[in-house]
């Protein structure tokens, strides 16, 4: 939901409830207003009358439907003024109505006399009416009001945000450019665009001081890694026995790993650095066939059938040494978690390439299969970095990557458009 | 064969001429480019060792100066850069090899006996071993002057056995040396064992000497004094 929307529903809500209460209040004050003011109006006839009879005018003759006049005896007090509603017969509608009437008593010449004087009121659903219809008319031109609000003028107040976010969305770590922000004049989107644009500055320092080490990390590793190798294998030289070798091979096999894994990483970083000059088209059928002749002695040592249906003349538009680390990934995948005398199916044409190999069935859902160091169970020397390093070339070419498991089938998918 | 080995890290340097020592070369080693330049100009060497990583530039200006001054030495290329243009521009100027760090030190020494064999012997020369004859020029190999039928991958092995002989040569390093990086991860070692095995039989079968031996699970040794 819009923030904009938001606010409007609130801001509606908020004045239906204020217009409701308005609507009680208006009416309650308007009826007693209309009340008292009549009473008061009744009050001063009564006396006026009263004032009438006192000059010694006829009390018979004075009465009229308006006017009631009792006498009372001499002995009650004198009434106060009492209101009260009363239904009467009135002339000009000819039927009974709603009417106010006032009555008081007064002591004139001896005799006690209770004048009751009548008017019409103003009728409640008559007021009721009346407000409603202007609160009613308040409303519709409030929902006016707002309805032009969200059309235009919320455009204009929202233009900052929506730049921002813009620039926001441009944003891009290989550019190394922090973000520049545009001034709104609008406190709280300023604050936000400072706060950006600090973040931004620093998210850039901290990317680039993490580029830097695990580049110069994988470098450094490599002459301690290739020191740690020739010693060992200078101590392999020395008089030792059984027990001494079987420390050094686990030495030399650890030592190994870890430069099997920083190489790795280091290719990954630098893929999705984005780090490999342009691609240029190379013939990948012929990639694939080289690979193949290198491998193919592993392969039979296997004892894996080969089967492949190669299309020759396949262009990609790809680095040839990423090129290689992608056929060479999923080549060795292949061989590797095969099972002895089993087979591998190469199919491969201008949209797609596939590869199938038999194996055991994994032990860990297929879709983690590209994860960072994911590895089967069995195969606990191999680096489990092959699949995510083949997974980020797939992202940075384009290509979409599928692995399916149909027993005892691994199938694995490039499909290059 | 005289080589310089010109590569700043101390620990490499002994390592690599520990090795080449014990092979019976003659290794000096520069720490800079410009230790390195000095030798160069002093001495001659059949082989210089070049780290392209240098505390005061880059390796290859030394190849530079060895085509200006057109001097006769050859070149391996050693370097923690394994990347493909680091690689071709030190062929391009006249590099002979490159080997990526880390290695093993058995094939650092196979290159510089395949380089040194290739321009100095122009691959005409043979190596001969008791009653083993290695004839480069044909990829053969004799026993007892009958000619052993050999594949590619075992007469490799025979010459990296020969050119390391009485060392301890890994499983690693050769595995290494027969396939080469792309079957880093594959484990390669039952084939290791299946091409000795292999090579073993075929010279025993020829009457020769069974030269070479296991050493516990580590690797293999050309024992020149087996009996």
């Amino acid at each position: 939901m819009k923030l904009i929307n938001i606010i409007s529903l609130w801001f509606l809500g908020i004045t239906l409830a204020a217009l409701l209460i308005g609507t009680i209040v208006i009416y309650e004050k308007l009826g007693s207003e209309i009340d008292f003011e009549l009473g008061m109006e009744l009050d001063r006839q009564i006396e006026s009358y009263a004032q009438r009879i006192e000059q010694g005018a006829p009390v018979e003759k004075l009465q009229y439907d308006k006017l009631q006049i009792q006498e009372l005896p001499m002995d009650w007090p004198t009434e106060e003024l009492w209101l009260r509603d009363t239904l009467a017969y009135h002339d000009p509608m000819n039927r009974n109505e709603t009417q106010l009437k006032a009555s008081r008593s007064f002591k004139i010449d001896g005799k006690h006399y209770r004048i009751s004087y009548y008017n019409l009121v103003v009728e409640a659903d008559d007021i009721t009416e009346t407000i409603v219809l202007t609160m009613l008319t308040v409303f519709l031109a409030q929902l006016l009001f707002i309805g032009f609000f969200l059309w235009a003028i919320s455009k204009k107040i929202f233009r900052p945000f929506h730049t921002s976010l813009e620039q926001l969305q441009q944003f891009s770590f290989q550019k190394n450019t922090p973000l520049k922000l545009t001034k709104s004049g609008v406190y709280e989107f300023d604050l936000l665009n400072t706060f950006l644009e600090k973040m931004s500055t620093k998210l850039l320092k901290d990317y680039r001081k993490i580029k830097e080490f695990s580049e110069n990390l994988s470098h450094e590793i490599q002459t301690p890694s290739a020191v740690v190798r020739g010693k060992l294998e200078l101590l392999m030289n020395e008089s030792i026995n059984e027990q001494q070798a079987a420390l050094i091979q686990a030495a030399f096999d650890s030592n190994e790993r870890i430069r099997r894994i920083v190489k790795s990483l280091a290719i990954l970083a630098k893929l999705e650095n984005e780090e490999f000059e342009s691609p240029e088209p190379m013939d990948f059928s012929e990639g694939m066939q080289q690979m193949l002749s290198r491998l193919e002695e592993v392969i039979h040592m296997h004892d894996l059938h080969l089967k492949k249906d190669i299309q020759p003349g396949v262009i990609l538009q790809i680095h040839p040494y990423v090129a290689e680390i992608l056929i060479h990934n999923l080549l060795t995948n292949a061989i590797k978690h095969n099972v002895d005398g089993g087979e591998i199916d190469i199919l491969m044409d201008e949209s797609m390439l596939q590869i199938r190999n038999s194996g055991k069935s994994p032990s860990f859902d297929p879709k983690e299969m590209l994860g960072r160091f994911k590895k089967d169970g069995e195969h606990q020397d191999s680096v489990g970095l092959g699949l995510a390093i083949v997974n980020q070339i797939c992202k940075n070419y384009g290509f979409t990557l599928r692995y399916t498991f149909d027993k005892p089938f691994h199938s694995i998918q490039v499909q290059f458009r | 064969m005289k080589i310089l080995l010109v590569e700043d890290n101390p620990e490499l340097t002994q390592n690599i001429s520990n090795y080449l020592q014990d092979q019976g070369m003659r290794c000096e080693s520069a720490v800079n480019l410009f230790d390195a330049q000095d030798k160069l100009l002093s001495y001659s060497y059949d082989c210089i060792i070049l780290d392209l990583m240098l505390p005061d530039g880059n390796g290859l200006t030394l190849l530079e100066l060895i085509k200006s001054k057109k001097m006769e030495v050859n070149v391996l290329i050693i370097s923690a850069k394994g990347s493909l243009d680091d690689k071709l521009s030190g062929l391009d100027l006249g590099a002979d090899d490159y080997l990526a760090k880390p290695f093993h030190l058995a094939e650092l020494l196979a290159r510089l006996k395949a380089i040194y064999r290739r321009t100095k012997m122009q691959g005409f020369d043979e190596l001969v071993f008791n009653e083993i004859t290695v004839v480069n020029s044909q990829l053969q190999v004799l026993v007892n002057e009958q000619i052993l039928d050999l594949t590619k991958k075992e007469y490799d092995l025979l010459l990296f056995f020969l050119t390391n002989k009485d060392r301890v040569v890994g499983k690693n390093a050769i595995a290494h040396h027969l396939w080469g990086d792309y079957t880093d991860d594959l484990s390669n070692f039952d084939f290791v064992y299946q091409h000795v095995k292999n090579l073993r039989k075929k010279i025993s079968a020829a009457g020769g000497r069974d030269y070479i031996r296991t050493v516990y699970g580590l690797g293999y040794k050309f024992d020149s004094a087996a009996l």
